[in-house]
C-alpha cells in the first residue's frame, strides 16, 4: 500500500525514488544529487514536504527515506520502541552499501537519529539535529504534541502561522486527514508513552563522537530552546545554533537554514 | 409477534453527576480535561445515595437486572470504578443481576479485574454479568496506555481474565504474553457461576470484536453505530457464533434503548426532551477528544471520512440521534408497541431499557421505571401469554431512596 502524501506540498521532481524491504517492510527512499551521501531523516509528520534539501544536492546525494508508518512507506506495527528504527536504519543502509553517512534530522527525526548516532557513531562524519526531541528535560518541557489541538497546530509549527498554514488544505480532505491520522499513529507507537523523550537517551548520548551541529527555531513551540543548552552539554563536540524569527519547522520556515546547514557539512 | 418466552428486562443507569454551572456547559468538552473543581463531592455523596437508591427500586419492581457503566474524568457517569458500584448495589438488593458494562481491560491489570469480579460473583452469590469494552478514545487521554496497541493489549487480557478463571486442581500454571508475563496465574476466589459469569463484548460493528465474541462464546452488545451496521453485525454474529459451535441464544444480544413513559405520547416527548438534550448535547460532548491516534486502522479512519464518532455526539438533534440510538418516549401502549418492534426485529429476550436520562429528577425516574414495570411489561407479556398478570404491590416504589432504605431496614428485607 501507498500511503497517502501532502500532494499540495510534496514535490518530489528531479528525485530518483528506490524500494528496499527493511524486515520485511516496504520502505520507499528518495535522492537527488551526487557525492558524498547525506541521509535526511524527517520529523512526526511528512506534509512539510522536502523542498529545503535540494540545497545540499548541489555537491552531495542527498537521500531521504520513509520511516516505517510514514508517507510511502508501508506500516511496520513492531515498531513500538524509539530503538526499533535503529535497526531498522541499520538494516537499510546495510542494503544501500552505505558505510560512513552525515545525518541531518529533524524533530522525531533527530529523535531516532540521536538514537541511531549514539549506537552506531563510527558510521557517521556529521550529525544535524534540527529542533529534536529525544532527551528528556525536565526544567523545559515540551507541550506533548499530541496534546496539541489540530486547529492550533499551526501556530505551533512556525514562528509566523502564515507560513505554516500554506501547508495544509483549504477544506475538508479526507487524503490530508488521513495522512495524518497514519503517522500519528506511527508517532504514537513510540512516542505516547515517551513524550518528553527517551528517559535513557541521556545516559547514552555521550557516545556520539562526531561533529554535532544543533539548529533550533527560537519560537519553537514543540520543543523550547531553553532546552538546546542541556543537549549542548550532552554533546561536547556540538555546536549551537538558534535562529531568531524560526518556529519548530526551521528548515521550511527560515530561508537561511538550509544554507547553514549546509555551510556545516561541507567544513 | 410478541417478545419472546423468558424475557429479560433489565434498565440502565449511568450515574451523571449533573449539577453543572453555565460556565462549564459552554466547554466543547465534557471529558478529559474538565477540572475537577466542577464537582462537588457533597453533592456527589447524595447523587450516589439517590442513584443506590433507584438501583434498590429495580429490584422492588421486579426487573431483572441494572446494567452501570464505566468513564473517566467526566460527569457523565460516576463510575471510573464500577466494581465499586456494583458492589455497593449487591449489598443492597437479594436477586437484582448487575452487569458491569464496562470496565475496558487495558486500564487495570487483566488477573486483578478478574480478581475483582470474581468477589463479586462470590459476594452477590452469582448475580454478576460483564461487558467487556475497548473503553472510548476519552478513556486513553485519562490512562497511561498507548492506543494504538489497544486492540492487541486487549485480546491478550481477555485470555489472560479466561485463564484466571479456570479452575486449578494441579500446580497452576503461568502465562507469557506480549504485554503481561505471570509466574501464576492462580486467581482466589473462583467465580461461583461457572466457568464464569456470562460476558458480553461491547462492539460498533468492527468485524474483528463480532467474530471474537462468537468464537469465545460471549455476548454481543452493540453501541453507538448506525442501526443498520447493528443489525449486520448481529447476522454475522449469528452466523459465525453457529460455526464456532456455540449457541446464539438470544439472551446473548441485548436490545438496548432509551425509554421513557408517561401518560400520553405528547406528555412523555415533552418531558423527555430537555433531559435528552442534556445527555447527548451535553454529557456526550467530548470535543477534540474523541479523535485519538492509533484508535481504529487506518483504511477505518478513511471509510469514516476522518469522522470518530456519530453525529449525534454533543449535538442534540432527534434524527441522528434515532440513526445511530433506539429512543422511545410515549404512553405505556406506544412504549410496549416499540419494544416489541425492536425485540422482533433483533430477536432478542434480553432488554435493556436506559430509564434515567441526562439531568431526569428523581421523582420521574421513578414514575418512568414503575410505569415500565406495572404498564408497560404486563401489557408485552400479556399479548405474549394471553392473560393478564397478578399485579404486585407498588406501594414501596414510590418512597424516596433513604426511606426506602430505612423501610427495607424496618421490615427487615
Amino acid at each position: 500500500m501507498d500511503g497517502p502524501v501532502n500532494k499540495k506540498i510534496v514535490d518530489m521532481s528531479g528525485f530518483d525514488r528506490s524500494e528496499y524491504v527493511v524486515s520485511g517492510v516496504r520502505t520507499a527512499v528518495y535522492s537527488i544529487g551526487s557525492g558524498r551521501p547525506v541521509i535526511y531523516l524527517h520529523g512526526g509528520g511528512t506534509f512539510p514536504g522536502f523542498d529545503f534539501v535540494r540545497e545540499w544536492a548541489r555537491d552531495r546525494r542527498v537521500i531521504v527515506p520513509y520511516h516505517p508508518g510514514f508517507g510511502e512507506s508501508d506500516d511496520d506495527p513492531r515498531i513500538d520502541d524509539v530503538s526499533d528504527y535503529i535497526f531498522h536504519y541499520i538494516d537499510l543502509f546495510n542494503q544501500m552499501g552505505l558505510d560512513e553517512v552525515d545525518i541531518v534530522a529533524h524533530s522525531l527525526g533527530a529523535w531516532i537519529a540521536a538514537e541511531y548516532a549514539s549506537v552506531q557513531a563510527p558510521r557517521i562524519g556529521r550529525l544535524v539535529l534540527v529542533a529534536p526531541n529525544g532527551v528528556v528535560i525536565p526544567e523545559f518541557p515540551n507541550p506533548d504534541s499530541f496534546k496539541i489541538p489540530k486547529e492550533q497546530l499551526h501556530e505551533y509549527l512556525t514562528a509566523d502561522p502564515s507560513v505554516a498554514l500554506r501547508y495544509f488544505p483549504d477544506g475538508h480532505d479526507i487524503d490530508f486527514l488521513t495522512l495524518g491520522f497514519r503517522e500519528l499513529t506511527a508517532f504514537s507507537r513510540v512516542g505516547w508513552e515517551y513524550p518528553q523523550g527517551n528517559p535513557k537517551l541521556r545516559q547514552r548520548i555521550h557516545l556520539i563522537t562526531c561533529p554535532t551541529l544543533l539548529l533550533w527555531g527560537q519560537e519553537d513551540r514543540f520543543f523550547p530552546v531553553g532546552g538546546a543548552k542541556t543537549w549542548q552539554e550532552l554533546l561536547p563536540k556540538s555546536e549551537l545554533r538558534i535562529l531568531p524569527k524560526t518556529g519548530h519547522l526551521v528548515l521550511g520556515e527560515n530561508p537561511d537554514a538550509p544554507g547553514i546547514v549546509h555551510e556545516f557539512l561541507t567544513r | 409477534m410478541p417478545i419472546l418466552s423468558d424475557t429479560k428486562f433489565l434498565v440502565a443507569h449511568y450515574m451523571p453527576y449533573t449539577d453543572l454551572p453555565d460556565e462549564c456547559l459552554e466547554r466543547d468538552s465534557l471529558w478529559v480535561d474538565i477540572p475537577n473543581a466542577y464537582y462537588d463531592p457533597h453533592k456527589g455523596h447524595a447523587l450516589y445515595e439517590r442513584y443506590l437508591g433507584e438501583a434498590v427500586l429495580a429490584e422492588e419492581l421486579g426487573f431483572d437486572g441494572l446494567c452501570i457503566n464505566e468513564h473517566h474524568a467526566t460527569p457523565a457517569s460516576m463510575m471510573p470504578v464500577p466494581s465499586i458500584i456494583a458492589s455497593a448495589i449487591f449489598a443492597r438488593t437479594e436477586k437484582l443481576r448487575v452487569c458491569i458494562m464496562g470496565t475496558p481491560p487495558n486500564l487495570e491489570n487483566p488477573h486483578r479485574l478478574a480478581e475483582g469480579y470474581a468477589m463479586l460473583d462470590v459476594m452477590s452469590g452469582g448475580r454478576l454479568e460483564v461487558a467487556i469494552p475497548l473503553g472510548t478514545p476519552m478513556e486513553y487521554w485519562v490512562n497511561p496506555v498507548a492506543p494504538a496497541t489497544a486492540r492487541d493489549r486487549l485480546h491478550e487480557s481477555i485470555d489472560i481474565m479466561l485463564k484466571s478463571w479456570e479452575t486449578q486442581t494441579g500446580e497452576p500454571k503461568g502465562y507469557d504474553g506480549k504485554f503481561y508475563h505471570y509466574k501464576y496465574l492462580n486467581v482466589w476466589p473462583r467465580p461461583i457461576q461457572q466457568p464464569h459469569p456470562p460476558i458480553f463484548l461491547v462492539g460498533s460493528g468492527s468485524l474483528t470484536t463480532v467474530e471474537m465474541a462468537a468464537r469465545l462464546g460471549f455476548g454481543y452488545a452493540a453501541t453507538f453505530s448506525p442501526i443498520p451496521k447493528q443489525m449486520k453485525a448481529l447476522e454475522i454474529y449469528r452466523q459465525k457464533s453457529v460455526e464456532a459451535g456455540h449457541d446464539p441464544d438470544p439472551s446473548k444480544f441485548p436490545l438496548t434503548a432509551m425509554v421513557y413513559v408517561a401518560d400520553t405520547d405528547e406528555q412523555a416527548v415533552e418531558e423527555m426532551t430537555p433531559w435528552a438534550d442534556f445527555y447527548f448535547g451535553q454529557l456526550l460532548k467530548s470535543g477534540r477528544f474523541i479523535e485519538l491516534p492509533g484508535y481504529i486502522p487506518v483504511d477505518e479512519f478513511r471509510r469514516r471520512d476522518g469522522k470518530f464518532i456519530p453525529e449525534s455526539h454533543g449535538v442534540f438533534d432527534w434524527k441522528a440521534i434515532e440513526a445511530v440510538y433506539r429512543v422511545v418516549a410515549g404512553s405505556p401502549e406506544t412504549v410496549a408497541n416499540q419494544l416489541e418492534k425492536w425485540a422482533e426485529e433483533t430477536g432478542s429476550n434480553r432488554i435493556i431499557c436506559e430509564v434515567h436520562i441526562g439531568n431526569m429528577p428523581h421523582d420521574k425516574v421513578v414514575s418512568n421505571m414503575t410505569k415500565l414495570a406495572k404498564e408497560v411489561i404486563p401489557i408485552l407479556e400479556e399479548r405474549r401469554d394471553g392473560a393478564p398478570k397478578v399485579e404486585q404491590s407498588p406501594q414501596s416504589a414510590y418512597l424516596d431512596p433513604p426511606e426506602m432504605m430505612r423501610f427495607r431496614k424496618w421490615t427487615g428485607r
